[in-house]
């Protein structure tokens, strides 16, 4: 209810529809209203993991890998300065000389429960090597899995071109948790769901 | 041999509605959660079953296997029989309550009520009531502040409301010349009471919330400011009986209502079995309960005392002199 001072302000005519608005239930009616369009709506709700997955931008700050060349084998040259600049100290490189007399990484092991992602390591790497991709899904059942070795980045998906949008998806439990998206072309693009009213 | 055979209908129809009664609140929860996730623009329960349908068996299988606590220096015995004394006498309101019209089989009569008393809706007022006593005592005997909030909270509620629910059915009562609810829906074969008692209907329901502490009226839970207000303290199969009986008073007012002001089972436009039109304008109401449910805010206990004294009383005793001058 208003304020006396500002009820007598306004006009009889006015007062008197405020009144009849208020014995008639208005108020309340339009917030049935509301809430009755609303249960009719589309729903926001993104069925992570069963059905749906976010894929995040390109320029996400995701789960690292390392480039490879055509001969498949990594474009790191073990500069170590990745692990130099890397304000963590997670990255663990151990340079070796392969057979075609290549300066090549031994072990390269990134911690990633305590790489705070900030891409630096990418933008110091002189061997276009170090990338962060846009794989998010870590879990797994104790902290040591965390630390993944030279092997496992080079096998890491690439940065997709597709991203920013919901994809089909279904969840996988074989060799770890997973949630892979079902490749059918454009995904949904999520904001376009939420009402701006 | 002939004897027995009422006593056998009596008997069948007992289970039938004891049964039907237990198994409500599964659906009833879903549909619940349902609602609240699609007015919240979410989906609610997706992942047990198809669109969560057997959700409420997960989550009744959870209540069942949890540990059943009781707290330190809680009184034990009342602790114990308030959730029983919740579910026995939401169970007694059902006594009365008719389904649907009669039919007969092999030449014998089937009423679809348990007994037709002809002061059923003074039983319906007084045992109603009595729902309340277990709130109190769950409050009372679980030694916690909020649990005894909330049931201080009930007992200053329980006046306000009930009193003028009493006389907003008297309309009905004044209509029909009758306090059997099988002759007030038969009196509105014709026309529905909510034509005539349109201020009855309004006064009747908004007491009716407050009757099965629903929002906006749900002071004795009020999830907000006393954790689960009388039953804080309860935890698995006792906690879930207290769900139950409330599900089962939702269901109750919802029938009530449309007992007392939308014909019961007589049919509208269509025409279908009794018991379906029944339930179809049961499940309308019980929706509609819900639909309040997560759109208003809840109001402060003295706010309710005020809207049953200042404002439902008087409306209510206004639309029976009303009612009396039209009719006389
Ligand atoms: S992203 Fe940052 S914290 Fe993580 S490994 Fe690279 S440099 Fe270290
Ligand atoms: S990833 Fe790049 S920066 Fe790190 S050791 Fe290899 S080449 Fe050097």
């Amino acid at each position: 209810m208003l304020p006396l001072t500002q009820t007598l302000k306004n006009k009889p005519t006015q007062i008197l529809s405020q009144w009849i608005g208020w014995a008639f239930f208005r108020d309340l009616a339009s917030g049935l209203s509301l809430t009755l369009s609303y249960m009719f709506s589309k729903t926001v709700t993104e069925q992570y993991p069963d059905k749906e997955k976010w894929v995040p931008f390109p320029r996400y700050r995701g789960h690292h890998f390392l480039n490879t060349n055509e001969e498949g084998d990594t474009n790191c040259v073990a500069c170590e300065l990745c692990a130099k600049i890397c304000p963590c100290d997670c990255i663990d490189v151990v340079p070796f000389e392969d057979l075609k007399g290549n300066r090549r990484p031994k072990v390269f092991d990134i911690d990633l429960g305590r790489c705070l992602y900030c891409g630096l390591c990418e933008d110091a790497c002189p061997a276009n090597a170090i990338k962060l991709g846009q794989h998010y899904e870590y879990s797994c059942e104790n902290s040591e899995e965390l630390t993944v070795g030279r092997d496992v980045l080079m096998g890491m998906p690439r940065k997709s071109e597709l991203g920013g949008a919901v994809f089909d998806a279904s969840l996988s439990t074989i060799d770890g948790v997973h949630v892979k998206e079902v490749e059918n072309g454009q995904g949904r693009d999520w904001w376009q769901d939420i009402r701006r009213n | 041999m002939e004897e027995l055979i009422p006593i056998v209908v009596l008997l069948a129809k007992l289970i039938v509605v004891i049964v039907v009664l237990l198994i409500l609140p599964i659906p009833l929860t879903w549909l619940e959660r349902k609602i609240a996730g699609h007015i919240q623009q979410r989906l609610g329960p997706m992942r047990v079953g198809w669109h969560g349908l057997l959700q409420p068996l997960a989550d009744g299988i959870k209540l069942l296997t949890k540990e059943d606590h009781i707290p330190a220096e809680a009184d034990r015995f009342l602790f114990k029989i308030a959730p029983i004394v919740a579910l026995v006498a939401t169970f007694a309101l059902f006594v009365v309550l008719p389904f649907g019209e009669s039919f007969s089989v092999f030449d014998q009569e089937i009423t679809l009520y348990l007994a037709d008393m002809n002061v059923a809706l003074l039983y319906v007022l007084a045992v109603s009531g009595l729902h309340v006593f277990a709130v109190i005592l769950g409050g009372w005997a679980s030694n916690s502040k909020y649990a005894i909030l909330g049931s201080l909270r009930t007992c200053a509620q329980m006046i306000s409301y009930e009193i003028p629910m009493g006389f907003a059915v008297v309309g009905v009562v004044m209509l029909a010349q009758s306090m059997s609810l099988v002759s007030i829906v038969e009196a509105q074969s014709e026309v529905w009471n909510i034509v005539y008692q349109p201020l009855g209907f309004t006064v009747f329901f908004i007491a009716g919330l407050a009757e099965a502490q629903r929002i906006p009226f749900d002071l004795a839970e009020a999830e907000g400011d006393l954790g689960a207000g009388y039953h804080t303290e309860y935890s698995g199969m006792r906690f879930s009986l207290f769900m139950i009986s409330e599900y089962m008073v939702v269901v109750f007012m919802a029938s009530l209502t449309v007992i007392l002001f939308f014909g019961g089972w007589n049919d509208f436009l269509v025409p279908l079995p009794s018991f379906v039109w029944f339930a179809l304008k049961v499940g309308f109401f019980i929706w509609v309960f819900m639909w309040l449910r997560f759109t208003f805010p809840r109001y402060r206990y003295d706010q309710l005392m005020s809207i049953g004294w200042k404002v439902l009383l008087p409306l209510s005793i206004a639309n029976i002199l009303v009612s009396g001058f039209i009719m006389s």
